[in-house]
């Protein structure tokens, strides 16, 4: 399928009784969701200490617990920052250690790698590991059917790597990237890495295949991210997520909630979420869609507030400035 | 460089060590038999020189996996899921001589197509040919595709009308400066960068289908940067891509001693170390 028709599906869906089965209104009791935006100017500081308090202020509470830490590793380049950095991964796998997480694992099924040296089995990555911190490659292994609780796909099952369905908490640490297909990519699009390869293809093509709105949204019901972050360090703009080019924006946006997460760090990119096809209507059953339903801490957004670079044809969902 | 027996019986027996009570193999550690580490290990065996005794569990195994239709699946679990593996059972079941087995999984092969779409000037790629895809109903890519045609050239059926179109499809996606990535050898009209993986595969399952001169960019770039490759699962479909080719792998087979040689019990993924084996052995199994 073609951007253009893509895209014209997509407003046919947002239209149409492909989300009729969802509520009208948002399912949860609306509460202000935190929202922290942490300073980072490069990736050469220790975050270990700043990420562990602000776990701590949100409630995270990870004693005991098997974590599962979820980085986004699309493929390699040399020169474009596609995957969340190695520094970043460490900092917060440090994090959780410090607050007392009995096992903690960076786990991901990459896209387009079918060879797990480029993501989380790459020494650049393991070696900045503690010794107590696993890699584990998703796309190949054991796996467990759960129930899709969407159903816009029509699958009606997801194959999750089991060490995701097996873990207590499940952290989800994407790039801040402009997106070719959705406008953006962020915590929620960062789901389809809990889908192993051998199931899903490389890339996972019956994702695409059902839609890839539809399926993040069909994720997003059934995989449940207890806590974000997202590296916004040095994000990505113009053809994103892979042949786009270097946006440093210098901040770590970390949540409990994923989507206000996105929301947040969507308008920090310049673009307007209720304009965004899936961060909308994923706003029809989880909490922090709209800027009311957001509580921002640490440092002021307007600090970070970019307008992302993008394709022409993504220029419609930009807004602002919100800050 | 030559390997001592010593030194391939030690890899071999590292291979073997993770054999579970069901006769299969792991991916990792800890997981459950799944078939294409299975697959890859009786093949691995097979070329290694052990007795033809230590291949029977797996070859069994993979046996007793085969669904009716003739597909082979992910693992006893979901035989239904990762039926893209049929083309990588095919290519076994007949290197073992296992003539029923294999010719279900080619009848399979030949009845599983790629979704198509119509030509479209815009991009530097012919959706219109059908090649083999991950999930059945969806889109053609280059691995599915490889080993399928891979499967077929093997079995005598490398002039059958979907091998031919099969070798189409990948020259069709190849990227223009050389090699392959997962499938698309461009994206909004900027050339993507190649995969040593996809890159080798492609290439075995295009020895022997049309003029040589149209690989030749990805050959040469395969030859030339074989040093560079890091990757158990790179350097062993460079050196088996090289040698198919009658290329000097010599850099790349070092390399890939010594990565097999080093691997921790986390990185040890054992369908890649068996692909490594077979690489190692120097034997072109997966060329007719």
């Amino acid at each position: 399928m073609k951007r253009r028709e893509f895209l014209k599906n997509t407003v046919v869906l947002a239209n149409a009784a492909a989300f009729g089965g969802m509520a009208s209104a948002a399912q949860f009791t609306p509460a202000p969701c935190p929202v922290t935006l942490l300073p980072m100017p490069d990736y050469g500081r220790d975050m270990e200490k700043e990420i562990a308090a602000i776990m701590i202020d949100d409630g995270l509470a990870l004693k005991g617990k098997k974590v599962l830490l979820k980085p986004n590793f699309v493929e390699a380049h040399p020169e474009r920052p596609i995957n969340t950095n190695p520094s970043v991964i460490a900092g917060v796998a440090h994090a959780c250690l410090r607050l007392g997480a009995a096992q903690v694992i960076v786990g991901e099924a990459s896209g387009h790698r079918r060879d797990p040296w480029f993501s989380v089995l790459n020494p650049s990555l393991r070696s900045i590991l503690d010794k107590k911190i696993r890699c584990v490659d998703l796309n190949h292994g054991d796996a467990v059917a759960v129930p899709n609780k969407g159903g816009l796909t029509g699958l009606p099952h997801f194959y999750l790597a089991k060490p995701v369905a097996e873990a207590d908490v499940l952290i989800s640490l994407p790039k801040m990237k402009t997106h070719h297909w959705v406008g953006v990519t962020l915590c929620l699009k960062n789901l389809f890495g809990v889908l192993p390869g051998i199931y899903y293809g490389w890339p996972k093509n019956l994702l695409h295949y059902r839609g890839i709105e539809r399926s993040i949204l069909d994720l997003a019901r059934t995989v449940k991210v207890h806590y974000s972050i997202i590296d916004g360090v040095i994000g990505m703009e113009g053809d994103g997520p892979i042949m786009g080019k270097a946006r440093p924006v210098g901040v770590l946006v970390m949540s409990p909630f994923p989507l206000a997460a996105d929301a947040t760090a969507a308008r920090m990119m310049g673009f307007d979420p209720r304009k965004i096809l899936y961060l909308a209507q994923a706003g029809r059953f989880l909490p922090g869609l709209r800027p009311q339903d957001v509580v921002i801490r640490g440092e002021r957004p307007a600090r970070f507030a970019a307008q992302f670079d993008c394709p022409e044809e993504f220029k419609g969902m930009r807004g602002g400035p919100f800050f | 460089m030559e390997r001592s027996a010593s030194e391939t019986a030690a890899l071999v027996e590292r291979l073997e060590s993770f054999s579970l009570l069901d006769g299969g193999l792991p991916y990792y550690r800890g997981n459950i038999s799944a078939a294409e580490p299975t697959l890859l290990a009786a093949l691995a065996l097979s070329v290694s020189g052990v007795q033809a005794e230590r291949a029977k569990p797996f070859l069994a195994w993979v046996q007793k996996m085969q669904n009716p239709d003739g597909s082979v699946g992910v693992d006893p679990g979901h035989r239904d899921q990762g039926v893209w593996l049929t083309g990588l059972a095919a290519i076994v079941l007949h290197h073992f001589g296992l003539a029923e087995n294999t010719k279900r999984a080619l009848e399979f092969l030949l009845s599983l197509r790629s979704v198509t779409g119509p030509k479209d000037p815009r991009l530097r790629q012919d959706d219109t040919l059908t090649g083999w895809p991950w999930v059945p109903g969806t889109f053609g890519w280059v691995e599915p595709t490889a080993w399928s045609l891979i499967a077929l050239s093997l079995s005598g059926l490398g002039g059958h009308a979907r091998a031919e179109e099969g070798a189409r499809f990948l020259l069709d996606r190849q990227i223009p400066s050389g090699g392959w990535n997962y499938g698309n050898p461009a994206l909004d009209g900027k050339e993507l960068l190649p995969f040593w993986d996809t890159t080798g595969l492609a290439l075995v399952a295009l020895y022997g289908h049309g003029d040589p001169k149209r690989v030749g960019a990805s050959l040469e770039l395969m030859e030339k940067n074989q040093g560079k490759i890091e990757s158990l699962s790179g350097l062993s479909w460079a050196v088996l891509c090289l040698d198919s080719y009658r290329r000097d792998a010599g850099r790349a087979r070092v390399r890939l001693l010594n990565v097999m040689g080093s691997l921790g019990d986390e990185e040890f993924h054992l369908g890649n170390f068996a692909l490594g084996l077979i690489a190692l052995s120097g034997q072109k199994v997966f060329i007719p």
